[in-house]
């Protein structure tokens, strides 16, 4: 009796450990589609977050394990390597890799609508675009946020390589960039531009809401796509399906419970709850029911895409302007 | 007639390497061209001359290389005018030795990589920033090497020029330094191709040009024939550098033969 008993701890402490080590095969629930899913603390990632927190993808009888990565970039690289299923990404990624003609990924559906979550941060006495003449700006290139700053400086007339110096610089970096005064202002996204917007002395001076296709199509810079490899989805359309109905019921709950969303998603983004509350509170969270007009027939939020990846070729970001209809696919919704 | 025949023979061995080359070329065209790897993750080579010609009609190619060539210059002569005379008095004295041993230790196994948010708060992101990098990364294996070269002078030399009445500045210039010099060079070489990697952690933050900022920025936006350009001009860089080294050793040393 005491022999069994021990042998039945020694298996469950096996398998506790096996767990705690990562073996996914003995730690996850029984019949359960695991998914490695690409995120990170940016706000595109709160619904799988949410989801993954309050057991909304345990329902859809999904194993969502999270891995973080720093930069949308890294993020695809693992996609294409097939190590991560679903990601969410800054737009900008997806499309330089559209551009190279990679098929190994679908876009599936868009979380959000964000517009005051980036943004040009300036110090006090910087009142317009055109007082930054000669100064020192901090981004991290290649992203949605360098996008920003080469349109708003374009749209001012404002030559980016003789008029200002564009100082590239990781976002890990940026903070403290600004707050050293080696940089007179800064393109960031959240959780880096709450966080520079919290220093004294510091303000927006413009956000998404000034980039040219944000004017007419409601476009960031970087919007949040989701999207799935194509491997993945084709072995496991229902877990895919199931994934999208989660995070649709995360961005209700988002809605609908700020207060709540937002306690769970500080231990994510180590921002304050007054500043987390206001991200989810100034960003528009879809609901499965929007996603037809955005994705499907051609979509509005497809059509916006493909006047970003032609703006992207404009400014020498990409190559060739892919036609992203193709690499969208709705039929998951 | 000897020196024909050496001719002769050098001339089929650059043959024989130049042939290797463009075989080697030619399989990887093929087998990109055949469709068996996605470009995304392998570009062709006639895919990566076709972004070098696009990047020279930019200008963009040259002005990338000289910002780095400039950056891997500085912080390697900086290294090399520090570790020389360092590293000779570190190998001919026991007591110096005592003295900087341990910080050398704690040194020596720091990436260059490990000194970018320091050198950021002392330089901010400024080209001495990135001069310090490539510093950081080649001093302490360029005093290493320095004091091996100088450890390794046969005593009985020191012994016997001393025995013949030479004092320690005489020992030093006739012993010591001509007998460590054609190590410390063939050390120095192959630092030049380490300040060469320490150059891309260099160019990680606060970069515009240069060819670790081409190959992260290629990264970023997928363009692997960016990427690959890159790899291929820091070796090309590298093999051109070397070869100037090498005619420099032979000029240097040219007692030695």
């Amino acid at each position: 009796m005491n022999e069994t008993r021990r042998r039945v701890m020694k298996q469950a402490a096996t398998l506790a450990a096996a767990g705690s080590m990562g073996f996914p095969i003995l730690s996850r629930a029984a019949g359960a589609t695991v998914i490695n899913y690409g995120g990170s603390a940016w706000l595109g990632h709160y619904s799988a977050y949410i989801a993954m927190k309050t057991g909304m993808m345990a329902k859809q009888n999904i194993d969502l394990r999270w891995q973080a990565f720093s930069t949308s970039s890294a993020r695809m690289a693992a996609v294409m390597a097939g190590n991560v299923d679903i990601a969410g990404t800054g737009v900008v990624s997806a499309l330089a890799l559209m551009a190279s003609g990679a098929r190994q990924f679908q876009l599936i559906a868009t979380p959000n609508n964000f517009g005051k979550a980036e943004g040009l941060l300036v110090r006090d006495g910087v009142n317009s675009i055109n007082d930054l003449k000669g100064k020192k700006i901090g981004v991290t290139y290649a992203s949605s946020s360098h996008v920003l700053l080469l349109d708003i400086l374009a749209q001012a007339k404002i030559d980016p390589d003789k008029d200002v110096a564009v100082i590239n610089l990781p976002a890990t970096e940026l903070l403290s960039a600004y707050r050293a005064n080696q940089v007179d202002a800064a393109v960031a996204w959240t959780p880096t531009f709450n966080r520079i917007r919290a220093l004294p002395g510091t303000k927006v001076l413009l956000d998404d809401s000034a980039f040219s296709l944000y004017k007419s199509y409601k476009m960031s810079p970087g919007p949040d796509v989701l999207l799935t490899r194509t491997a993945f989805a084709k072995d496991n359309r229902d877990a895919v399906k199931g994934f999208l109905i989660a995070i649709f019921e995360a961005n209700a709950f988002m809605t609908k419970k700020p207060e709540e969303a937002a306690k769970m998603l500080m231990e994510l983004t180590s921002l304050t709850y007054e500043e987390q509350l206001s991200t989810i509170k100034q960003t528009e969270w879809f609901s499965q029911a929007d996603q037809r007009a955005l994705m499907d027939n051609p979509g509005d939020f497809v059509v916006g895409l493909q006047k970003l990846s032609e703006m992207l070729l404009k400014l020498k970001q990409i190559d060739s302007v892919p036609q992203v209809r193709q690499w969208v696919n709705a039929t998951y919704l | 007639m000897a020196e024909k025949k050496k001719w002769l023979q050098n001339s089929a061995l650059l043959s024989i390497s130049a042939a290797s080359l463009l075989a080697f070329l030619l399989l990887w065209e093929l087998i990109c061209r055949s469709g068996a790897i996605d470009p995304v993750f392998l570009p062709a080579p006639s895919q990566v001359l076709g972004r070098a010609l696009r990047m020279w009609d930019q200008n963009s190619l040259i002005a990338n290389i000289a910002a780095s060539g400039r950056r891997v210059m500085v912080g390697f002569f900086a290294a090399v005018v520090v570790a020389i005379p360092l590293g000779i008095m570190l190998g001919t004295s026991r007591v110096a030795r005592a003295v900087l041993d341990p910080i050398l230790s704690f040194l020596r196994p720091l990436p260059s990589m490990s000194w970018i948010p320091l050198t950021l708060l002392w330089f901010g992101i400024t080209e001495t920033q990135k001069y310090s990098i490539v510093f950081m990364g080649s001093v302490t294996p360029a005093l290493l090497y320095v004091i091996e070269a100088t450890q390794g002078i046969d005593p009985i030399l020191i012994r016997a020029a001393r025995n013949l009445g030479a004092n320690r500045w005489q020992v030093m210039r006739e012993v010591i330094l001509p007998g460590c010099m054609p190590q410390i060079l063939s050390g120095m070489k192959v630092i030049l191709g380490l300040s060469w990697t320490c150059v891309i952690s260099a160019e990680l933050v606060a970069a515009k040009e240069g060819l670790g900022f081409m190959i992260m920025n290629g990264k970023e936006f997928f363009q692997t024939d960016t990427v690959v350009l890159g790899m291929v001009l820091i070796s090309f860089t590298v093999l051109i550098t070397d070869m100037v080294f090498r005619l420099i050793q032979r000029s240097v040393l040219s007692w030695q033969q």
